[in-house]
């Protein structure tokens, strides 16, 4: 207890659930003054929900947040923000078109008035006094659209420092910064964390976390693994910690590799951060992309699917080279999508279940210049009955069904297009393990009829499980390609995360 | 009882049941409203919103919107009427052209929109005003009378004792209605609108199906033109300025959604009648005209008021029942 009133900014006992997830379950940290305490996790583990629930984006549902000993709610961010606590996320929240003290004031005008007129020359020079504190030499009318982004990245600290916060929150902030920028960016943490504020630093590149945090906490699955400082660990504690013991789930993978080549992709790079990639899909085979988040693997995808323009290397398809402008080239050629986030970019929730399924080869349900509605209505009996899908596809747009519901209508789309590969990002994200289970046994069937999948997973176990080889990717290069079976979750987030030959330790 | 439950299911059931009360509201208190002359001349004064409103709902299916086929109609009777008065075009020859002249109104809107990358609502204000423009252009602001004799029968005709105009609705319906739902590009429409990301990542051209709307739209505004000119034999810069907004108020009270991808041709149809019915009783009780677009502009706001405020009664009713939306996935 009396640790906890020494603590500037104690979460405990925080538990927030989500329809059909746990996100967080009993979870607590303390932050100390001058301290940068890194929050570690894998993908879906609940650092993100549990920034949200501090920073005033979510309230708990159970669990309290105590400042000084003092216990506050959040009803928003920006009640978050007035008692001190500063987020700094990946998407910027900075407005582009205004300038860099504008921004760092945004919200603050009303303090720094005239008679109602807005007080420019006091605005200006806090913000230079501001920048100055953070041996920043950004000039403040610059507008901020015109910097780089690491300089962004720069504005939205000195707005957190400017309302005097005593908790920046700092979530991925290297994700979009190269090496010399990480460094300054280095340098700026260190003078924070001498003026007292503490941080709060969310990142999956290990490295940089053992250069410059204190202390440690690990989540898995929402719950808190442990805290520790940094100097009581090894990088392989840390990865042991993030994976956890879990028994071993069973992944139902079939094996149905040919050995004809189905994709192959060589040196390739594209305009969105693809680096010389260079890798082949055989018929039958489960490829995979394993990295972490910002790896780069959605890119890749969407340089194959025609949606970025590749601008060096070669794409063959089945023996033929490709080039797709445009995914209407792609899905002609028999290259099917599983878009990350299918309720945006995936389901149309005007269409019923069989009008979902039809839409990427229409031509199949012509009878003569007519579609038969009735021809569509028999090939929706076909895939709910064959997928197992909910019979209210039938009647009803399908965003009353069920996540795993809506993926396997997607699916069914692509079995309906009769595409020879098929990119899937994140399947099973968001799905209850019954559905999970569903999903793998079509993609067993899937890849036994000769169709390729190129599977993009942050599930490291059911990437392992189910890929029949995996790439391991990251900024935009990849950096091996073995077995699935060969490699272990720990080895890969390793890996990913950019830990060292010397520093792996086999597990 | 399954066609029962199919009905009262349908998207359009809603508006059907809408014009019912409207009709029997009004017949009950305007003795002369069903009489058969009556609704003639109704006929004859919905035809030109109910096609225009063709175009109108295709455009909007596709998430865009369409202000200008006003000034389209008054730019096509302009030149229909100089053509044909002024410069002796036969009549038919003349008529094709001016549906050439739509297709390619519509196609300027369309390209704007799309290629051109500019919002369909700021495309459209634009050649609102510029398509007039170019009607009052042509004939320094005069009306052209007297066109032809031989437009009359078009507008005035009648086969088996109705109006012309009633089967030419009836006809461009049905072309409408089966295209939208038994045609590639028609069911892609909908993709368009339902969800564009989506529409683009399964291989349907976004821009193509975006300009086709416009064209068609640019055709149907044409097809008005023509109508409206035989309407009255002459040729106005100023006729027609109520068509763009009543178009698009018939296709929002036949439950089109103005995001796209939600609604039914039919429905527009049915929308163009409430609120020609709603005016033609008003006119019945010598109402003063001003009222009339007092009352179109009401019963819009109404109309997309319940639209919108359905979605939050149901959320506000299924808070009330803890019925949490479906489809949420952890973040």
């Amino acid at each position: 207890m009396d640790a906890e009133k020494s603590a500037l900014w104690v979460a405990r006992g925080i538990c927030k659930s989500f329809p059909g997830v746990q996100a967080l379950d009993d979870v607590s940290l303390d932050i100390f003054p001058g301290e940068v305490h890194a929050l570690l996790g894998e993908n879906g583990s609940g650092k993100s929900t549990l920034v949200k629930c501090m920073a005033g984006v979510y309230i708990p549902d159970r669990g309290e947040l105590l400042y000084h000993g003092v216990p506050l709610v959040f009803h928003n961010p920006t009640e978050a923000r007035v008692h001190g606590i500063a987020t700094i996320y990946q998407e910027f929240s900075l407005v582009p078109t205004l300038s860099v003290a504008e921004n760092i004031f945004l919200g603050n005008y009303k303090t720094h008035t005239n008679n109602g007129m807005i007080n420019w020359p006091v605005i200006r020079e806090k913000t230079r006094k501001v920048l100055k504190q953070l041996s920043l030499s950004l000039d403040p009318d610059a507008i901020v659209k015109t910097l780089s982004v690491a300089e962004q990245q720069m504005v939205e600290i000195a707005k957190a420092v400017s309302i005097d916060s005593s908790l920046l929150i700092m979530d991925e902030p290297t994700a979009a910064l190269g090496l010399t920028e990480t460094k300054h960016l280095m340098d700026l943490i260190r003078l924070l964390t001498s003026q007292n504020k503490a941080i709060l630093y969310i990142s999956h590149r290990l490295d940089e976390v053992f250069e410059i945090a204190d202390r440690v906490t690990i989540l898995k699955d929402g719950h808190r693994v442990g805290t520790a400082p940094i100097s009581e660990l090894k990088m392989s504690d840390v990865v042991r910690m993030m994976i956890g013991f879990d028994i071993e789930q069973h992944y139902p993978k079939e094996t149905h590799v040919q050995k004809i080549p189905c994709l192959e992709v060589q040196n390739i790079s594209s305009g969105n951060g693809v680096n010389d990639i260079s890798f082949t899909i055989h018929v039958g085979e489960v490829f995979g992309l394993g990295g972490m988040l910002g790896s780069g693997r959605t890119e890749i995808a969407r340089a194959i699917y025609g949606l970025d323009r590749i601008t060096k290397g070669r794409i063959s398809l089945n023996g033929q080279e490709v080039k797709f402008n445009s995914p209407r080239e792609a899905v002609h050629t028999g290259i099917g999508l599983i878009p990350e986030n299918r309720k945006t970019d995936g389901s149309f929730f005007n269409f019923e279940g069989p009008k979902n399924i039809t839409i990427s080869r229409l031509k199949t349900i012509l009878q003569g210049p007519w579609l038969s509605l009735s021809s569509e209505k028999k090939v929706g009996l076909t895939y709910i009955k064959k997928m197992n899908i909910s019979a209210t596809a039938m009647e009803r747009s399908v965003k009353f069904l069920s996540g795993g519901n809506q993926q396997k209508v997607i699916i069914a789309r692509w079995l309906f297009s009769q595409a020879r590969l098929l990119i899937m990002d994140e399947p099973t994200q968001g799905i209850d393990i019954g559905a999970k289970l569903e999903i793998y046994k079509v993609i067993n069937e899937l890849t036994a009829s000769g169709i390729s999948v190129l599977l993009i997973s942050s599930d490291i176990p059911e990437l392992l499980a189910m890929s029949d080889r995996v790439a391991i990717v990251r900024d935009g290069h990849i950096l091996q390609i073995t077995e699935g079976s060969g490699m272990s979750e720990y080895e890969l987030i390793s890996t990913a995360s950019g830990v060292g030959p010397d520093e792996k330790v086999p597990s | 009882m399954n066609l029962m439950k199919k009905y009262l299911q349908s998207t359009i059931a809603g508006p059907i049941f809408a014009l019912l009360v409207v009709v029997v509201v009004i017949a009950l208190i305007t003795p002369r409203f069903l009489h058969p002359t009556n609704m003639s001349n109704v006929s004859l004064q919905v035809s030109l919103v109910a096609i225009v409103a063709i175009g109108g709902t295709l455009v909007i299916l596709t998430g865009g919107i369409d202000l200008s086929p006003g000034s389209t109609v008054a730019l096509v009777c302009v030149s229909l009427a100089y053509l044909v008065k002024n410069m002796g075009v036969p009549l038919p020859i003349g008529i094709l052209l001016m549906l050439l002249l739509g297709l390619l109104l519509g196609f300027i809107n369309g390209a704007l929109s799309t290629f051109g990358k500019i919002p369909s609502f700021i495309v459209t204000l634009a050649t609102m005003n510029i398509y007039r423009g170019i009607a009052f252009a042509i004939t320094g602001g005069l009306t052209i009378f007297s066109v032809s004799p031989d437009l009359d029968p078009i507008f005035y005709g009648r086969f088996l004792g109705i109006p012309l105009p009633f089967y030419y609705v009836v006809i461009l319906y049905g072309i409408a209605a089966i295209f939208l739902r038994n045609t590639i590009p028609g069911r892609s429409i909908y993709a368009v609108g339902g969800n564009e990301p989506a529409a683009r990542l399964t291989g349907i051209s976004v821009n193509r199906m975006r300009l086709l709307a416009f064209v068609l739209a640019g055709l149907t505004a044409a097809i008005a033109g023509v109508l409206e000119t035989a309407w009255l034999n002459s040729g106005a810069p100023s006729y027609g300025s109520d068509l763009g907004l009543g178009s698009i108020g018939a296709a929002v009270i036949g439950g089109a959604s103005l995001m796209g991808g939600y609604g039914n041709i039919v429905a527009s149809l049915i929308g163009a009648l409430i609120v020609a019915f709603v005016q033609n009783g008003l006119n019945l009780h010598a109402v003063q005209s001003a009222w009339q677009d007092i009352t179109l502009g009401l019963v819009i706001i109404l109309a997309v008021g319940l639209d919108m405020w359905r979605n939050s009664i149901g959320e506000f009713i299924g808070r009330l029942f803890q019925v949490s939306p479906p489809g949420r996935s952890k973040d």
